[in-house]
């Protein structure tokens, strides 16, 4: 019996979510559990076991066609590709398949429903032949009641009564009790032994609480004290009168319906390492066992104070709302479906609200995908070949925020070249830092470090006011919400109180500076490595091997790794690096330029003396940069090192002000100089929502060397990941880029996605009312299930589309590294990843129903420019690519002068 | 004197009805008009309390009467030493408040509704803060209850906010009985001990002390801001006000107090969630306002319940950041952060420890035994009504020619 219980649980935990506790936040794709199945196939069914949406909105979809997002020959398109037809009309004189789909998708009908339906029948009086027709052929439909596979569901259908309104607040209060890691003054009493047995050490005392639903748990839980939780469960699904055939349905319903917090025990059950500050020996089968045994006392209770009122209709009735559609759309599209009534109610009815959605949402990723294609294409044909001799290299993470710093980078400093790496640049540890009380992993979550690498002070460092400081915040944080203490301090605190809330409100910027005066300047310190000659000198030549930067280094290569810090924001971690695992990838990078400038592992690799190594830090939320280990850079690279810093930090202004035009905080005129300030007050506002907008209208992922790529605008919105060809006969590099950067970036792709498709239920809706719980997770409000996804605030401005992945391959090459690697192969071909081979000759063959297939492209212009700045001046929009060409004659027409292109699509 | 106080207790009211006339009118106004009225109208509140002070300093205390609504009841508005720096504080708030919720509520559907209720609830505190007389008060009593529950009720697309504020609505409404019997017995010269009592009840419902604490925890449902203006700070503070305005002191207010410091201390230390604990926090500092007003110590009273309201607030507008403050708190200190709730452990005997938490976890049952042994009851009692109700008027109509009611 344990056996089968631990089998049940292991199906359900499979499909609970799957995220830690909020300060080491990984994306990862929301429908993970369902990615064996094709990708529309798997949001329809998951959307039906969460009651989430599969697509956005049909409202939402015909808004893009009317305002031309969705063009007419994407419509066709999808049509043409997903719809069947045998081209015979299937009314006489009405359309074909293929038409009626197409026109279908052009017109929102709203058809009433229910009663609203039935009204407007009454009122409406004799419709005509051709509603007595359809309504006559209609199909009839039993009502379907819905699924009820919790005892409770069934209760709430006979009595109205909502069980999980008694028991839903005692485990919410429980479970949190329970996992808390430090919010609460005094901790769950004798959590140590376990969910199980902490709840019968509270509950099964006499004298327990006088709700009457709980009468008589005491009792139960002392006769069942030797009881393993297995036991429990199987008892209550027994007392439940659930059939065991059915037992698997039960527990699946039951955890759903709280799965938030049943998600986190099993996080903490699987992944204690994960835990903030204590992993509390947490069990899914404990969970469960309470959760069931409350479910059983409220329906007891339930049950005998109610009376059952259960109606259950099993008469087939003509379904009414189809033959309305049917009829309407008969007389929208101007056809008479009386000779063949059925066969036009079937035409009417396989298009049904999902399959609009899918195909629209098909035709609007078909739009965005064909922007980008015929962007990089087109960009072969303008990109000025001679570039000036490399002055320094700049190796960034190969997140899509970076992607505007690189081109401004590029743009206003010819000399420098840019890169894309993994921002954990191969160097996966345990770090802990000069301040961290408990090491950490940087690394991709898939893999598990085994260096320790800690960061150590030069001369000891003086910690006196910091710790003070720190304490006394502490003793006042605590001290105000206690009793005595509490009136001393509220008293005497009163003034600072007003200055800081004053301060605060007013001017955000300014009152976090002068709270931060104390911080001090970071002491000097070195990292102790502990690696091999051997492992540093696989680390550094693997990813100068696949960048290509080992082909020709540079006087000066800064590694920049990226993270974020902001205010206001229990996401934070969520704008960090997704190739730390969500940590901030400094050391990482820190830790490289080490390896890298380490005698014996230079004259390993062969790298001249003329290039030096140096390790930066950019926080993407206010801009920042700051550099590692300078004092160690000998002199002769000095001036070359500041030259290299100059335009970093000119690059950061840039991509602040082209980041700020997402704001609408900021002004459209908003000038170069305000910009920074503009960024660092978002992050250190305690009013702000909006820090940064992360990983936002991410869309693209391109593989491929840079050169193709440089000069291209693309809005912040790709992936770029370098690698060259040249150097991988073998296809080894290029298999191992694929298999980390296509899950990753699919990950955070179709977390934004799901967050921004239904962001109540796969995300964690709007941040206003966002209440921390034992600093895992967020709820709504007072008390609710802990809320796991993306707060809206982060999606608002996302594209639903799918991770358009374009790799600089030939279609043989990826044809085979799909077919070597399961995993892979899935996510290409189930559809939730779009894979476009990129070929020397600028050919490209787009991965569509099991095979590669040629694509050509449909524009070959596009507008060129001298300037980032002149492409996304005054829009806050997604904008198309772009040709940014400094100082390069114009071939093709300026900006002003293409008509009627889609610059701003929304 | 008469303008300042006009304009003080007046000038939030204004925007709330102006901007209550244009929302009503259909037009949507941009987000900085919106805001920029309300945060204006607290501003020139606040000013017109600050020059009131300088006066109140210079010329004494005043009370200006300003008409009156019928015979024996005057309206009256009154600035002294008690009422100003209250006035001063709901004002103050309500500008800070504003001023940060432009940023934190922006691009949210709710925005202008937000503002509008907070137009109100700044109203309604000046015209408490400010009345000269209970009946005046009673107007600016029930209009803030109105504001703070629909604030509670923001989010009513989902179920919880809704009944939460339901919940804050009838424990007001129960609790505003007193205020209302008090009136009524204060016109119709009843003892002075009888009006303190009726008071107390009143002011126990605003301030959740014990047995009406349930709803201030559950008010934690609005956006951050709301939550801090309302439960943090001013709401709860009517409570006390309205005792330390009316002279209320004695035994019974000192008990309330301790008491319910004593429950909301306990109960506070057990919760999980960073909203909760603050909520508690609260409801403790609250209730030692309770004894302080009791034992006649009113300056200490008001000194405590500005100071609390100022440290509380800012205390829940930084709860979003919670994660962030952790971490960087333990850098600071180089460890992980002290365990707390040793002395407890110390203290208290192994076998009460368990009961005592689950006491502290149930919130001392307070809830259950409210629910179960009176609005139960309550509820039955009136089921029956109806039902006996309904079986009188079948009879009857079965047994007379039908007659049409005047209702």
């Amino acid at each position: 019996m344990n056996e089968r219980i631990a089998e049940l649980l292991e199906e359900a935990a499979h499909l609970l979510p799957e995220q830690g506790p909020l300060q080491t936040f990984v994306h990862h794709n929301t429908l993970h559990a369902f990615e064996h199945l094709p990708f529309a196939d798997a949001v329809v069914r998951a959307g039906a076991l969460f009651g989430a949406e599969p697509f956005p909105s049909e409202d939402e979809l015909h808004g893009y066609v009317v305002e031309g997002r969705i063009a007419p020959a994407d419509l066709d398109a999808v049509v043409a590709a997903e719809v069947a037809d045998d081209g015979v009309p299937v009314v006489p004189g009405g359309p074909t398949r293929r038409q009626f789909h197409a026109r279908r998708l052009r017109h929102l009908v709203v058809v009433p429903r229910g009663p609203a339906l039935r009204w407007l029948l009454a009122e409406s009086g004799d419709l005509g032949p051709v509603w007595a027709a359809l309504l006559a052929a209609a199909p009839r439909v039993v009502p379907a009641a819905d699924p009820t596979p919790r005892p409770r569901d069934r209760v709430l259908a006979e009595t109205g009564v909502d069980t999980d309104r008694l028991t839903h607040p005692v485990l919410t209060r429980l479970a949190a009790a329970f996992l808390d890691q430090g919010v609460a003054y005094w901790p769950m009493h004798n959590r140590d032994k376990g969910f199980l047995d902490a709840f019968r050490g509270l509950y099964g005392r006499a004298g327990g609480p006088p709700d009457r639903f709980l009468r008589g748990l005491g009792d139960c839980l002392r006769a069942q004290s030797d009881w393993d939780a297995e036991r429990v469960i199987a008892w209550a699904l027994t007392e439940l009168d659930v059939p065991e055939p059915e037992w698997g349905d039960a527990v699946l319903a039951t955890l759903l319906s709280l799965r938030g917090w049943a998600g986190m025990v099993r996080q903490f059950e699987t992944r204690p390492d994960r835990a903030p500050v204590a992993a509390h020996p947490a069990r899914l089968a404990d969970y469960l066992a309470v959760q069931l045994t409350l479910d059983l006392f409220a329906l007891r209770r339930v049950l005998a104070n109610t009376t059952r009122h259960l109606v259950v209709e099993v008469t087939a009735r003509p379904d009414v709302e189809l033959a309305y559609e049917a009829f309407v759309l008969a007389e929208l599209m101007g056809v008479d479906p009386t000779p063949a009534p059925a066969a036009w109610l079937s035409l009417v009815g396989g298009c049904d609200e999902v399959e609009r959605r899918r195909l629209l949402h098909a035709a609007y990723e078909r739009r965005h995908r064909i922007g980008v294609l015929d962007g990089l294409a087109a960009h072969q044909n303008v990109s000025t070949p001679d570039t000036p001799p490399v002055r320094f290299q700049a190796v960034f993470c190969i997140d899509e925020r970076e992607e505007s710093l690189r081109r401004h980078l590029e743009e206003h400093h010819p000399g420098a070249e840019t890169f894309g790496f993994a921002g954990f640049f191969g160097v996966a540890m345990n770090y802990q830092g000069l301040h961290d009380v408990r090491p950490r992993p940087l690394c991709p979550v898939v893999v598990t470090p085994n260096h320790d690498v800690r960061e150590r002070a030069v001369a000891p460092a003086r910690t006196f006011v910091r710790r003070a400081h720190a304490g006394w915040t502490h003793h006042v944080a605590v001290g105000s919400r206690t009793l005595a203490r509490g009136g001393v301090l509220s008293v005497a605190m009163g003034v600072a109180g007003l200055c800081s809330l004053v301060t605060r409100c007013l001017f955000p910027r300014h009152a976090h500076r002068w709270a931060h005066r104390l911080a001090g300047r970071h002491p000097v310190t070195r990292l102790e490595l502990g690696y091999t000659t051997d492992e540093m000198a696989g680390i550094v030549g693997t990813v100068l091997r696949t960048t290509g930067v080992l082909a020709a280094p540079a006087p000066v290569v800064v590694l920049v790794g990226h993270g974020s810090s902001s205010m206001n924001n229990p996401h934070e971690s969520a704008h960090d690096c997704g190739a730390t695992g969500g940590g901030r990838g400094g050391p990482n990078a820190r830790a490289f330029a080490a390896m890298a400038n380490h005698p014996e592992v230079r004259s390993r690799l062969g790298l001249p003396e003329g290039t030096w190594f140096v390790g930066a830090y950019h926080n993407t939320c206010d801009d920042t940069m700051t550099y590692f280990d300078e004092d160690l850079v000998p002199e002769r690279f000095r001036a070359d090192l500041a030259r290299a810093q100059d335009a970093l930090a000119d690059a950061c202004v840039l991509a602040a002000h082209e980041r700020c035009r997402r704001f609408e905080t900021a002004a459209p005129d908003l000038s170069l100089a305000d910009a920074l300030a503009h960024a660092e007050t978002h992050a250190v506002d305690l009013g702000q929502p909006r820090p940064e907008y992360g990983h936002a209208t991410n869309a693209v992922c391109v593989v491929g060397r840079r050169s193709r790529t440089r000069g291209l605008y693309l809005d912040r919105r790709a992936f770029l990941v370098s690698y060259d060809p040249a150097a991988d006969p073998d296809d080894a590099l290029l298999t191992s880029l694929l298999l980390a950067v296509g899950p990753v970036c699919a990950g955070i792709n179709l977390e934004y996605y799901f967050s921004y498709v239904d962001p109540a239920r796969y995300g964690c809706g709007t941040k206003l009312p966002h209440n921390i719980t034992g600093l895992l997770g967020v709820m709504d409000g007072h008390s609710s299930d802990l809320r796991t996804g993306l707060p809206w605030q982060m999606v608002e401005i996302h594209e639903p589309v799918r991770l358009l992945l374009v790799v600089e391959a030939t279609p043989e090459r990826l044809s085979a590294i799909l077919a070597a690697h399961a995993n892979l192969a899935r996510l290409v071909g189930n559809g939730w990843i779009q894979l476009v081979a990129w070929t020397e000759g600028n050919d490209m063959h787009l991965y569509q129903d099991g095979a590669f297939q040629p694509y050509t492209p449909e524009t070959a212009e596009f507008p060129v420019v001298e300037r980032s700045s002149q492409v996304y001046a005054g829009h806050r929009g997604h904008l198309g690519p772009a040709h940014v060409l400094p100082g390069a004659p114009i071939p093709v027409p300026a900006l002003d002068f293409v008509p009627g292109f889609p610059q701003e699509v929304r | 004197m008469t303008a300042l106080l006009l304009a003080a207790a007046g000038a939030p009211l204004l925007a709330f009805l102006g901007l209550g006339a244009v929302m009503w009118s259909g037009r949507v106004l941009p987000e900085s008009t919106v805001s920029g009225v309300v945060i204006g109208a607290s501003v020139l509140s606040a000013s017109a309390g600050t020059a009131l002070a300088v006066l109140c300093a210079v010329r004494g205390p005043a009370t200006v009467a300003l008409g009156s609504w019928f015979p024996g009841f005057p309206l009256l508005l009154t600035a002294d030493r008690l009422s100003i720096p209250i006035a001063i504080l709901g004002a103050l708030l309500g500008c800070l408040i504003g001023a940060f919720s432009q940023r934190y509520l922006h691009r949210d559907p709710g925005y202008r509704r937000f503002y509008l209720l907070l137009a109100l609830f700044v109203a309604a505190v000046e015209l408490v803060v400010l009345a000269g007389t209970l009946d005046l008060l009673v107007v600016g009593w029930e209009l803030a209850g109105l504001a703070s529950a629909l604030l509670i009720a923001y989010f009513h697309h989902r179920p919880g906010p809704v009944a939460h504020g339901l919940r804050a609505f009838i424990t007001y409404r129960v609790s505003d009985i007193g205020l209302v019997a008090a009136v009524a017995v204060h016109h119709s010269g009843g003892s002075p001990a009888l009006v303190g009592l009726l008071l107390l009840w009143a002011a126990m419902g605003k301030a959740a002390q014990l047995p009406f604490s349930g709803w201030l925890p559950r008010a934690m449902e609005g956006p951050t801001p709301s939550s801090a203006i309302c439960y943090g700070a001013v709401s709860v503070s009517l409570g006390p006000y309205l005792l330390l305005r009316n002279g209320v002191t004695g035994p019974a207010v000192v008990a309330v107090g301790v008491v319910t410091a004593v429950y909301a201390t306990l109960a506070g230390r057990v919760q999980t969630d960073i909203k909760s604990t603050l909520a508690y926090a609260s409801m403790t500092q609250i209730a030692l306002v309770f004894v302080e007003v009791g034992l006649g110590w009113d300056t200490v009273a008001v000194v405590h319940l500005i100071t609390h309201a100022v440290l509380r607030s800012g205390q829940i507008l930084r709860s979003p950041s919670l994660l962030h403050d952790h971490h960087h708190l333990e850098q600071a200190l180089g460890g992980p952060l002290p365990r707390t709730g040793r002395h407890f452990e110390r203290v208290v005997p192994e076998p009460l420890r368990a009961w005592l938490y689950r006491f502290a976890l149930e919130r001392a049952y307070v809830d259950a035994f409210l629910l179960d042994r009176v609005i139960g009851p309550l509820t039955r009692v009136g089921q029956r009504a109806a039902a006996a109700d309904d079986h009188l008027a079948r009879r009857m109509s079965a047994t007379r020619p039908p007659v049409h009611a005047a209702n």
